[in-house]
């Protein structure tokens, strides 16, 4: 059978692709464009190291203050948010839960095109009107409407990224209600799928909130209403707390799908099934929930008042909780396993490792006394970078090992693998952890230039930031020659038990020749019990 | 486009699941405009003395027929539904170009209302409003904004009656495919809603 | 970190110990089951693996301690807040005023500064706000930070217990100068202290003007000694020749009483060709402003 990469439909070349409403080839798209838009983050992310060893020798300070906000932003909106569900989401969705596409194809396609099109004017941004914009990924009234760069096209620029998001929240939530295979009860369901559930009404509830807020900002700076101006009595702490009502649970958008990739390289290379599955799912739920309450923890010296900032550390803490849960299910699920350590379930175990610093530094800085020391410090970014990078990075990177075999249909050399991964692991751990020792030695944060103090950490933190591209450059260089080059992948390489294993590697247009039908739950190893 | 045999039978863009996406997508919209009204009532619980000034200079009669009329609007869509139930193409035609008319006429209105207050000097950021007290300033600023908003979708749900009229006089929504008119139906109401809870806030607050 | 320099370090510093010191010892436990277990059922020593799908009672626990846990840091965390937000009355109350890019300090006698200067072992009340932007009063050496938002008062208060200089950064971003609207907390003895405060403000136009120079935050990017920083150097300024950029188009212009103090005051107004277009306006009186001119006339 003729996969879907031959099965043009009916046109061919490039509009074959950009036209095509299947969901693999979207997925296949949407992951080589995150790819590309890491690469340039990353790349503006080791231009600031580079100036944070030798401040002003290779750049000025407005450089500079542009930079961590490109940083941020392609970082933050154009590849980490829209991350694992359009990439692996809209390939493996459909395919785990037994349909032959998305609810919606064609809004799949407009979401995709939406995406290119906010990616456009992102970069655009940086080159018309004032340039590139100079105010931190989090956009703080009153400095974002005051300055003369180009803030309104980026934000706008953001505003229809948030509506591509918004689309697919809406089209991912319709297809797992209403397109699961026969006999596909809720708690049959891959614990992916699950998270892409929670991750969807996430994109559904939290983003209108920061379109309206963005869209504020841009009104603000063409007509002056003066919302977040004290002068015309408006407050621009009301700016924070709309930005973060989103922004906070943007962050479960972020990590949930990276749970869920996670829940599933587990089991598969333990033989086993996954310890807790009901726990793990509804843990899920509750991050999702939860997260709602929790957004004044980035406002804690904002001047909000005394009796909120107590309310929301409680609710911070709460939220960590079911976090946690999951972490333990995962390590459950390796007891009394029949474990290989193929270089996914390296990546995934690297995950949790990483990803629980990143949570348990989160707790530190969630504790109201301990915050108002380390807010705004780089004891932040480096708790940021463990969870995004450590986490969602990491994930996408056992993601990316774990179903390679599938969507290219040939094997990459697993010893190059781990070669790249002890790179990645060494120097991700020079590069972020040194920023927890500067920031409790007080180091700020969004800082060109600083004390002579800080310079052992930013040199040591430099230093590990090109081990880490080594280390890309390796695992990146091992995937392209396994496209081009790579032995054929058999369909299923790891023995996994989920729907997609039992179709061709790479799948055919139509995934399933007939829709299967579902009698039992997605991890079953073994012979004992159901 | 390139659907295939296969695809073509398969739930998900089928009523149900169409009509469960568009209320997800309101439910997004209803929350693009809970950030204004999280906007209004933090500034009208600080200056709510304010926000009773201003609101006295709202022209309370056009706003009473521009909601009389939405709620017409939103009859007549509903009505027209029913028509292409009843395979009553013509009816139903007419039913969807009252409603643009009708959609049409509020704009009309809007403009007059905004017209009005621009060539008195109120608007965002004129010499005349920043004399007057914080409240009434943020008053005109949500006022301008909320209803400008809320223009836009009318104009949207204008523009998107007018393909369904297309769609319907072609035949491509007709008795036993309509979800397409039902889904613009929603949103048409949904803007109607909207109108209903700004209507109050900008005019009877007196 | 050097514990004591003030009251409030210990209530940082014990409650960060308590929560590192938990979160060390539950990241070791999880790190080490999850290596133990690989190693231990590897595929190689463990070919047939033992179905489990859970256990309830695990579940509940490691859903209750980890809560428990995390009340017992919330807990703390809350108590020492709570002690770093209320000053005693008998606090000394100093009016902090954040602007691009510089600190102001303004005492109840009227005196003003650009550092902050303290009595030993005496509490002090800091309230803050902003002329523009937001900022952020951050003093590493005595755990201490709040946003200073403009049309907002916030506060802030310590009892420094050690005689020195300890560094004031700027933690919220505010643009260009956001890494260098730095300043110094000087901790001196009382007596010092009194004789600092009670010394009347310098007399004459010149010193007058040299002072608001400082303390206005000018120097922050203007130098006095000729070399370039964000803004062109006052060394030499008055009567100086410079191009400058008026509405997008170059002019000559010599810089006289007139220009300088427009420059001040509507700062976008002219340019000097090359820099960028960023000053602030820093609300002067025109009293100061004659004084400034005269200090500026000064720096030959
Ligand atoms: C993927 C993204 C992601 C994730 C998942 C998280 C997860 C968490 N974050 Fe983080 N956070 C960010 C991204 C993320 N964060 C970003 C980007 C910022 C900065 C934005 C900016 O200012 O630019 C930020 C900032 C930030 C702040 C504000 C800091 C400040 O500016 O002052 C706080 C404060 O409470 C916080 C807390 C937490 C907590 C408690 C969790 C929890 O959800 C973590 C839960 C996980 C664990 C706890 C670890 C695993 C559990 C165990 C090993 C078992 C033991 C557990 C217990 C005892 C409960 N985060
Ligand atoms: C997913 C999110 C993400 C990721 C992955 C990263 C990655 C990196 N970031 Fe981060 N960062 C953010 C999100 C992220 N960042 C955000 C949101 C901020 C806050 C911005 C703000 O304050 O507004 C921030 C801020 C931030 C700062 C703080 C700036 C400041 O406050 O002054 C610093 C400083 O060192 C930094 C450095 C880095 C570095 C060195 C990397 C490294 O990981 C980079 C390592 C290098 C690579 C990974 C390159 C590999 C790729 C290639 C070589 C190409 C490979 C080829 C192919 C793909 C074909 N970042
Ligand atoms: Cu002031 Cu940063
Ligand atoms: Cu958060």
């Amino acid at each position: 059978m003729s996969s879907f990469y031959s099965d043009t439909g009916q046109r061919s070349g490039i509009a074959g692709w950009m036209m095509s409403v299947d969901h693999k080839r979207i997925g296949i798209m949407y992951l080589s464009a995150l790819l590309l838009f890491f690469s340039i983050g990353t790349s503006l992310g080791v231009m600031m190291r580079l100036n944070l060893i030798s401040p002003g020798t290779f750049m000025g300070v407005h450089t500079y203050n542009r930079l961590f906000t490109i940083h941020g932003i392609i970082q933050i909106f154009l590849f980490i948010i829209p991350g694992i569900p359009v990439s692996f989401g809209n390939f493996f969705l459909p395919l785990l839960i037994g349909a032959r596409d998305v609810a919606f194809p064609r809004l799949n396609r407009l979401s995709w095109w939406l995406y290119l099109a906010g990616a456009f004017l992102v970069l655009a941004s940086l080159f018309l009107g004032g340039g590139a914009l100079d105010t931190g990924w989090t956009f703080y009234a009153p400095y974002s409407i005051k300055t003369k760069t180009n803030v309104s096209l980026a934000l706008f620029a953001v505003f229809i990224l948030g509506f591509s998001s918004i689309l697919t929240g809406v089209n991912f939530v319709t297809t797992i209600h209403r397109l699961r295979a026969p006999g596909m009860k809720w708690h049959r369901m891959p614990l992916f799928v699950w998270t892409l559930y929670a991750t969807g009404w996430v994109q559904i509830l939290a983003t209108p909130v920061i379109a309206i807020s963005l869209l504020l900002i841009i009104l603000e700076r063409f007509f002056g209403m003066g919302f977040f101006d004290p002068l015309k009595g408006g407050d621009p702490v009301l700016f924070e707390h709309m930005f973060w009502i989103y922004s906070h649970p943007a962050v479960y958008i972020m990590i949930l799908p990276a749970m869920g990739i996670i829940s599933e390289v587990v089991p598969v290379f333990a033989r086993k099934t996954l310890f807790g599955y009901r726990a793990v799912a509804y843990s899920a739920l509750a991050i999702a929930g939860v997260g709602y309450l929790v957004w004044g923890h980035h406002m804690f010296t904002s001047g909000m008042s005394d009796a909120s900032r107590v309310v929301f550390s409680l609710l911070t803490f709460i939220v960590a909780v079911p976090s946690g849960i999951k972490v333990f299910n995962w390590v459950a699920t390796l007891y009394k396993g029949s474990i290989r350590v193929d270089a996914p379930l390296i990546f995934a175990l690297t995950f949790i490792f990483l990803f629980s610093i990143g949570g348990l530094t989160g707790l530190i800085q969630g504790a109201l006394s301990a915050n108002l020391h380390l807010h705004g410090t780089y004891w932040i970014v480096a708790h940021f970078h463990y969870v995004m990078f450590g986490g969602m990075g990491f994930s996408f990177l056992t993601a990316l090992h774990y179903w390679f075999p599938k969507m290219f249909g040939r094997m990459y050399n697993e010893r190059q693998a781990k070669i790249g991964w002890f790179f990645l692991f060494v120097g991700f751990n020079m590069l972020y952890f040194s920023m927890f020792i500067l920031g409790v030695q007080g180091m700020p944060r969004r800082y060109f230039d600083y004390p002579p103090e800080y310079f052992t950490g930013h040199l040591v933190s430099t230093i590990g930031s090109w081990i880490l591209v080594a280390g890309f450059v390796i695992v990146f260089r091992n995937l392209i020659i396994a496209i081009r080059k790579g032995p054929k992948a058999p369909d299923n390489p790891w023995g996994g038990t989920t729907l997609e294993w039992k179709v061709p590697s790479p799948p055919p247009h139509e995934n399933f020749e007939e829709i299967p039908v579902i009698t039992r739950g997605p991890y079953h190893y073994g012979n004992d019990k159901k | 486009m390139e659907t295939t045999k296969s695809r073509a039978d398969e739930p998900g863009s089928g009523y149900e699941g169409a009509k469960l996406g568009m209320w997800f997508f309101l439910i997004t919209e209803l929350l693009f405009f809970g950030g204004m009204f999280l906007l209004y009532s933090v500034y009208r619980s600080k200056y709510s003395q304010d926000f009773h000034t201003a609101a006295l200079e709202e022209n309370l009669l056009l706003g009473s027929i521009n909601t009389v009329i939405l709620i017409t609007s939103s009859f007549t869509m509903a009505l027209s539904i029913t028509a292409i139930r009843k395979g009553n193409k013509q009816l139903s035609s007419l039913l969807q170009a009252g409603t643009m008319l009708m959609g049409g006429i509020f704009l009309v209105n809007k403009y007059f209302e905004w017209s009005a207050k621009i060539s008195h000097g109120i608007y965002p950021d004129s010499v005349l409003l920043l004399k007057r007290s914080s409240g009434e300033i943020l008053f005109y600023g949500l006022y301008y904004v909320m209803t400008g908003i809320h223009a836009l979708h009318v104009i949207i749900g204008i523009g998107v009656i007018g393909v369904m009229l297309f769609f319907t006089r072609r035949e491509i929504i007709n008795r036993e495919s309509f979800v397409k008119l039902e889904n613009t139906g929603l949103y048409w109401h949904f803007v109607d809603i909207i109108w209903i809870y700004l209507f109050p806030l900008f005019y009877l607050v007196t | 970190m050097k514990p004591g320099i003030t009251n409030i370090v210990s209530a940082v510093d014990s409650t960060f110990l308590f929560i590192t010191v938990t979160s060390v010892v539950l990241l070791v436990l999880v790190t080490f089951f999850m290596l133990y277990f690989v190693v231990k059922y590897n595929r190689k020593r463990h070919p047939q693996a033992e179905q489990i799908e859970g256990n309830l009672l695990l579940e509940i626990v490691w859903t209750v301690i980890p809560t428990v846990l995390v009340l017992l840091m919330f807990y703390y965390g809350w108590v020492n807040f709570s002690y770093m937000r209320n000053a005693p009355d008998d606090a000394m109350t100093v009016k902090v005023t954040g602007m691009m890019w510089s600190w102001q300090f303004e005492y109840k006698n009227g005196k003003q500064s650009n550092t902050l200067n303290v009595p030993l072992g005496k509490p002090v009340n800091l309230i803050l706000s902003s002329a523009d932007v937001i900022h952020s009063l951050y003093i590493p050496a005595f755990r201490i930070k709040e946003d200073a938002v403009p049309g907002l008062k916030t506060h802030l208060w310590f009892t420094p217990n050690e005689i020195g200089s300890y560094d004031i950064f700027c933690t919220e971003y505010c643009g260009t100068g956001h890494s260098h609207m730095l300043s110094k907390v000087v901790v001196m003895t009382g007596e010092d202290f009194e004789k600092w405060y009670g010394t009347a403000a310098p007399q004459g136009a010149k010193d007058r003007g040299l002072n608001l120079l400082q303390v206005k935050g000018c120097l922050g990017c203007h130098t006095t000694d000729g070399t370039g920083k964000i803004g062109p150097t006052f060394k030499g300024i008055f009567g100086r020749k410079e191009i400058v950029i008026t509405g997008g188009k170059e002019r000559d212009i010599v810089a006289d009483e007139e220009y300088l103090k427009k420059s001040v005051l509507q700062p976008e107004a002219d340019i000097v060709k090359g820099y960028p277009p960023i000053m602030p306006v820093i609300p002067v009186t025109s009293g100061e402003l004659d004084d400034i001119i005269e200090a500026l006339k000064g720096l030959k």
